[in-house]
């Protein structure tokens, strides 16, 4: 249905822990300009999917492409650079640092030469951060420690800094778990705006299948590290097999 | 080819003995996750102990055991239970500063105490036999049997009673092993208690084959640690594993490389360790896993 | 974009008092000599900026990047024998002989070459494995050191001809701490030092949004190494006696490590605080203790580690987070 090139791709990925085949053969592509959701019950593979897919986890077989470039044995840094950016399950930010510089590190790069390290952080980041705060309804958190916040405060923060190097891809890896509603409506508000505006890709994992249906124009469903089903959110909801793997039979 | 004879055989008892003297560590480790720094210095201190008690009764080392474990196993559940206790459940660095602080002051207190002159223990037996056309010296001939008795002993305990069933549960699922009713603090000590006995004891044993002084302690914390890496955590068969591996090792590289004689034994476990956990961080046989005890 | 709220910076003094009152510092330290001070009472004050110095340079990596290295005396061992080789040695195979000032930088390189050498492999470790490699790397420098006789020395050591006298040693020492120190200030508020920062904290997490966390990790050991090293050969030639069990005594890392955590892990003022309340322990407990005191050393890291794991500076920004902290509070509530 896209005839373009996939912005991320996964090609027969495997992933084992031990005898078990955590990621077991996944064919798997999102093209820019989507909002893609990953699905399936718990222990179904999709972090490890996301680890593999941002090179956390070294997948065991398989190739993965991000902008058609193959990024199977890249270091995990530079693939964030190259404009992959993510959130985790259990939320990584840095509890002593304040809002702000949870951001900061977060940084747009430029340059790594050691002067340029030695500097305070430019302006222009630190302004980038700021607005992105403000765009995420944090101001009023600027100076507070990350530890101080809530969790869903934490998960906005955390897409805050996935955002900070403005990539082109966002994974969020339930950025809606533990939230309060109001504030799953801000991240679902944020997450079109984000598309609609400035054409950014998600691929979202999501228990929360109102969220699914309401951003997703595509959905993959994963059981038992296979790919179980693929479609629009409607086709999937009426997919027996998935029925059958959620709810079993 | 005598000359490799020679080494395997020296090398293999040097093992025996690195296999008992590093089950104290080994199991520290895998039981409660703390890295004790003091390892070394609990075996000076034994070596020591039997030093005093041979000039002062004549007393044979292997028959001072007979003091020198229960004394040191009090000592180690009395540490476990004032220091260690207090800081398992705190990050690792803790731990490993408060031994390295233990360390530190057990070597200066037996310096002030004894003086940095080196002692030794000249038992009757100090000699050696042939067998085979390979030189084999009693005293560490004795310590290789008694650590295979030691470890099957151990092993028993571990596995079939109450309170090394206790232990092994412990160090697989703490907060199972409380909920089921298992004081874990208690376990803990006695844990430490064991192993600072076998510890302390493996320093007596060997006290006639080597000088005694205070700073003895940190090349053997040091090769415990390069062991426990080869062997895996907690394990008994793989300390005894370990323990040849490294023993044979040093006294090959002693052999066959010119020039450089016994003292780049530590340097060579140092090689060793870095090798290892770089190539393969889970240890050589997977036992740096995160903690069972077999 | 353009609705950016201009927040309120912080004031100057805010951003630059520590530097200037640092700069105020040394400028009064510089004028101590000329106060008729005895020439002990210089050599007292060079030990002090010694062990400040190193203090701040374990903090670097043991602190703020968060590597505790049990091993760190092994830069300044390095640095010394560097030194000593490079002023004993080289001199006989090529003249002219080199001068303090000529060996000294070279010195530096060597263990922060040392430092690259071995952290790219060691760096890798996680936690407690890291602490036991650079331990393992410190005990097994010195076998190598007194194994390799022809260039070392051996057990015997090597001999330096005297040069410095007691007040340019004291004005060395004052500007290696003054530099030290400040660099250390200048990090802190860098880019670079929030990024230590955060591979403190989260490693993965830091490598995940686009930081060369080998890289990071490697140039903050290389620092430290650096002037480590160079302390390390300033002490050669001011001791004029370099032999394994002089140079390499673990009492010098587990100082810098308690210094550190005294006066505060990552922080930039608690090492140099703590530098300086230890030295002033010691010479308390030298004094009456004689012999015990590398063991009252011991002790008082065990206390502190029990008691006040987040150092002086640490406890007064936060003092719910120490032990002792706790423990007061505790008191203030049973009296109200």
């Amino acid at each position: 249905m896209n005839s373009q090139q996939p912005l991320l791709e996964g090609r027969d990925v495997y992933k084992f822990f031990g005898g078990l085949a955590a990621v077991n053969g996944v064919d798997f592509a999102v093209y820019p300009g989507e909002i893609v959701g990953l699905i399936g019950p718990n222990g179904s593979g999709k972090t490890t999917l996301f680890d593999c897919l941002t090179r956390l986890q070294t997948i065991d077989k398989g190739q993965i492409f991000f902008k058609g470039q193959e990024i199977t044995r890249v270091r995990p840094y530079q693939v964030a650079r190259m404009g992959l950016a993510r959130t985790f399950q259990v939320i990584r930010v840095y509890r002593k640092m304040t809002v702000l510089e949870n951001m900061l590190i977060s940084r747009q790069w430029r340059g790594e030469g050691l002067l340029n390290m030695l500097r305070p952080s430019h302006p222009d980041t630190e302004r980038r951060a700021r607005h992105l705060i403000q765009f995420l309804q944090l101001e009023h958190l600027t100076d507070e420690l990350a530890g101080h916040l809530s969790g869903g405060q934490r998960r906005l923060l955390e897409i805050g800094m996935a955002l900070m190097p403005d990539p082109d891809i966002l994974l969020l890896d339930e950025a809606t778990s533990g939230i309060n509603p109001t504030l799953i409506e801000i991240i679902k508000d944020r997450i079109r705006t984000l598309n609609r505006e400035q054409g950014k890709t998600f691929l979202l994992i999501e228990h929360n299948i109102n969220f699914i249906a309401d951003l997703c124009s595509r959905v993959y469903v994963l059981n038992f590290g296979e790919k179980l089903a693929e479609g629009t959110p409607e086709e999937i909801m009426e997919n027996e097999a998935v029925i059958e793997a959620y709810f079993g039979a | 080819m005598d000359q490799f004879l020679q080494a395997l055989a020296s090398g293999l008892l040097l093992g025996g003995f690195y296999a008992v003297m590093v089950l104290g560590f080994s199991i520290i480790w895998g039981v409660m996750g703390v890295i004790n720094l003091a390892h070394g210095e609990f075996r000076m201190i034994g070596a020591y102990a039997a030093w005093a008690l041979f000039r002062a009764f004549g007393l044979d080392p292997f028959a001072s055991l007979v003091i020198i474990l229960p004394v040191m196993f009090v000592v180690g559940y009395a540490l476990q239970t004032i220091l260690l206790n207090r800081v398992v459940e705190r990050p690792h660095l803790m731990a490993l500063l408060v031994t390295f602080g233990v360390s530190i002051s057990l070597a200066n207190l037996y310096k002030v105490i004894y003086s940095a002159d080196p002692r030794s223990v000249p038992v009757s037996y100090n000699g050696s036999f042939e067998l085979f056309g390979v030189t084999m010296p009693i005293v560490k001939t004795i310590i290789f049997f008694l650590a295979l008795l030691i470890m099957g002993l151990l092993h028993t305990f571990l596995h079939h009673t109450r309170l090394g069933k206790s232990i092994r549960a412990a160090a697989q699922n703490k907060d199972a092993a409380r909920i089921v009713g298992i004081e874990i603090h208690k376990v803990y000590a006695i844990t430490a208690g064991i192993c600072i006995a076998l510890t302390a004891g493996a320093g007596a044993m060997l006290s006639p084959t080597q000088a005694i002084f205070p700073f003895m302690g940190p090349p053997f914390t040091l090769k415990a640690f390069t062991i426990t890496a080869l062997g895996g955590l907690g394990r008994i068969p793989g300390a005894l594993l370990g323990g040849l591996l490294l023993g044979v090792t040093e006294l090959m590289v002693a052999t066959y490389v010119p020039g450089i004689g016994t003292n780049l034994g530590v340097a060579v476990s140092f090689v060793l360790l870095v090798v290892i956990l770089i190539v393969r961080p889970q240890g050589l046989l997977g036992g740096l896993r995160p903690m069972e005890v077999e | 974009m353009s609705t950016l709220t201009q927040a309120a910076r912080p004031s100057l003094l805010r951003r630059w008092g520590g530097l200037l009152l640092w700069l105020l510092l040394l400028a009064l330290l510089a004028i101590y000599p000329y106060t008729g001070v005895t020439g002990s009472a210089l050599f007292t004050a060079t030990q002090v900026f010694v062990l400040v110095t190193l203090a701040s340079n374990w903090n670097l990596i043991g602190g703020m990047t968060g590597y505790v290295d049990f091993g760190h005396a092994v830069f300044f061992g390095l640095g010394a024998y560097s030194m000593g080789i490079l002023v004993t040695r080289v001199p006989l195979a090529f003249s002219p002989e080199l001068s303090f000032w000529q060996a000294l930088p070279l010195a530096g390189l060597v263990a922060a070459l040392f430092a690259l050498i071995i952290g790219l492999p060691t760096l890798r470790l996680k936690g407690p494995y890291f602490s036991i490699a650079m331990l393992g790397t410190f005990v097994a420098m010195r076998e190598i050191i007194r194994i390799l006789r022809p260039i070392t020395g051996g057990g015997t050591g090597l001999d330096l001809p005297p040069v410095l006298n007691r007040v340019n040693e004291y004005y060395f020492m004052l500007g290696l701490m003054g530099l030290v120190v400040a660099l250390i200030w200048w990090i802190r508020r860098s880019e670079f030092g929030y990024t230590l920062i955060a591979i403190r904290e989260d490693e993965i997490g830091a490598e995940m949004r686009g930081i060369n966390t080998t890289m990071h990790k490697i140039i903050a050991f290389m620092i430290a190494a650096f002037f480590t090293g160079i302390v390390g050969a300033f002490w050669a030639w001011q001791n004029t006696y370099i032999d394994p069990d002089v140079v390499f005594i673990e009492q010098r890392t587990v100082e810098m490590v308690m210094m550190s955590m005294l006066g505060g892990l990552g922080t930039v003022w608690g090492p140099p605080l703590g530098a300086v309340v230890i030295y002033f322990l010691q010479d308390v407990v030298w004094g009456n203790l004689l012999n015990f005191h590398l063991m009252a050393l011991g002790i008082l890291l065990i206390l502190l580690v029990l008691f006040l794991p987040e150092g002086i500076l640490g406890s007064l920004g936060d003092p719910s987070s120490t032990s002792l902290g706790r423990l007061l509070r505790r008191a203030g509530r049973r009296q109200e």
